[in-house]
């Protein structure tokens, strides 16, 4: 039975029997893995607290073969959600989480999904602001997995996006000037925004709060990436419609 | 139907309950089989009984026999502090510590995201009805010390302090009778967070 130590992040977990929790955890090096912890649940277990949603963890666990679960040994916390500045950010933390789960394939390596993952923890952290950090976010995982259209140029005629601001074509998950906008209905996307996706592209999540940024921005980002989602997931996000929820 | 549909059926009812799996619901299933007729009668009687009896409150939805229940129209329990818990298991729970006088509200849950869980499916309108006539002091809130229970605290406190009402915390910290040393960062800085003067 090989036993297996990496940096990973916590996704979720679920009960299974009297005290035993099933992890699920995006591992730096080996990919998603499900793994039984066992006596997770008790109060003095080795596991509690570590084993939070969107916890970075360092975590030791064995592979048994020909099953799907692995045995969780040892998961000692790296950084935790819990250390956030903005009190707010705990209620997106099952948001970040379903968001990676739902783009990392089981036991298929993807370092720069948990690299993504980790410098949300560590920007929450240093009290990067909530709304923001969620719109880079969604930017960043959208791109890695190369379905965030192009904000330089309109998809139809090549003008610059950053002149008269942009709407995403839903159909086509593109965005257009408003000169070939044609009958196509999306959200738009100002100017403001889209200045904010080009420093986005190169600007660290802890770094997010020097960038430009107003109520419009986040409004008009947020919904262009809930129609690319809900669009590639082919389905909306349990937590996404929470958090629409809460903010009502 | 035959003997074994019976039985296929049963195993296929217990396994839904909570933690029981395929092989825990055959097992229960046989003992049930095994056991005298009165003995597994009562516990039909039990199961239809709480039922038919146990319902929950209509002031803080804790599970009650009679409505409202007992720590709503008790005269010795103080009804200007609330105690905000998630689950009616957890109301046993203070009760446990005998420290607490004051009555309770039961959520039936905490905020959870990734379940789908929103402010719609948890009790906070009977909470804010009760806070808004202006008859509590103080509202403790003892949800969960887990990312769930925090978030629904801070979101409570949010809806709560502009109603004038004091909202506190329940402490966090290192249990009583562990050590120090196995104690991690968080659990660690939340116990710094919240001491006390002695």
């Amino acid at each position: 039975m090989p036993q297996f130590t990496s940096e990973a992040l916590v996704l979720r977990t679920y009960r299974l029997g009297e005290a035993d929790r099933i992890v699920v955890f995006l591992t730096s090096d080996r990919g998603k893995k499900r793994g039984v912890a066992k006596g997770a649940r008790k109060t003095r277990s080795r596991f509690v607290g570590a084993l939070e949603p969107l916890t970075h963890v360092q975590v030791s666990y064995y592979e048994r073969e020909h099953r799907d679960l692995v045995r969780v040994n040892d998961v000692e916390m790296l950084r935790s959600p819990w250390s956030a500045l903005d009190p707010d950010a705990l209620t997106y933390v099952g948001y970040f989480a379903e968001l990676i789960d739902e783009w990392a394939p089981e036991a298929d390596p993807n370092e720069r999904l948990y690299r993504l993952g980790a410098s949300v923890i560590e920007a929450m952290v240093v009290g990067t602001p909530t709304e923001r950090l969620a719109r880079y976010f969604e930017y960043w995982l959208l791109r890695l997995q190369g379905v965030y259209p192009s904000v330089l140029a309109c998809h139809g005629c090549g003008a610059d996006l950053q002149d008269d601001g942009a709407r995403l074509s839903a159909r086509d998950a593109l965005f257009l000037c408003p000169g070939c906008l044609g009958g196509s209905q999306g959200p738009a996307l100002s100017p403001a925004s889209i200045a904010f996706l080009r420093e986005a592209a190169r600007a660290r999540p802890s770094s997010l709060g020097d960038l430009s940024w107003s109520v419009r921005v986040g409004r008009e980002l947020e919904a262009a990436h809930r129609v690319l989602i809900t669009t590639h997931l082919e389905k909306e996000l349990k937590s996404m419609r929470v958090l629409k929820e809460l903010r009502h | 139907m035959t003997q074994l549909d019976s039985l296929t059926q049963l195993v296929e009812q217990l396994q839904r309950l909570p933690g029981i799996g395929a092989k825990s619901a055959q097992r229960l299933a046989f003992h049930f089989l095994k056991n005298p007729r009165d003995e597994v009668e009562r516990l039909c009687d039990a199961l239809r009984e709480v039922k038919d009896k146990v319902a929950y409150c209509s002031v803080c939805s804790n599970i009650t026999d009679v409505d409202p229940c007992y720590y709503c129209t008790s005269p010795s329990r103080n009804r200007r502090v609330i105690c905000v818990v998630e689950e009616p298991h957890n109301v046993t729970a203070v009760e446990k510590t005998r420290e607490f006088n004051g009555v309770y509200h039961v959520l039936m849950g905490a905020l959870s995201p990734l379940q789908g869980v929103g402010p719609d499916d948890l009790k906070i309108r009977g909470l804010l009805e009760r806070v808004g006539n202006g008859e509590v002091d103080e509202v403790i809130l003892a949800t969960n010390p887990n990312v769930e229970g925090e978030a629904t605290a801070i979101y409570l406190a949010k809806l709560l302090k502009p109603l004038g009402v004091r909202v506190t915390r329940i402490a966090m910290g290192v249990p009583v009778g562990s050590d120090l040393e196995y104690a991690d960062e968080v659990t660690m800085h939340k116990a710094m967070e919240g001491r006390r003067e002695v």
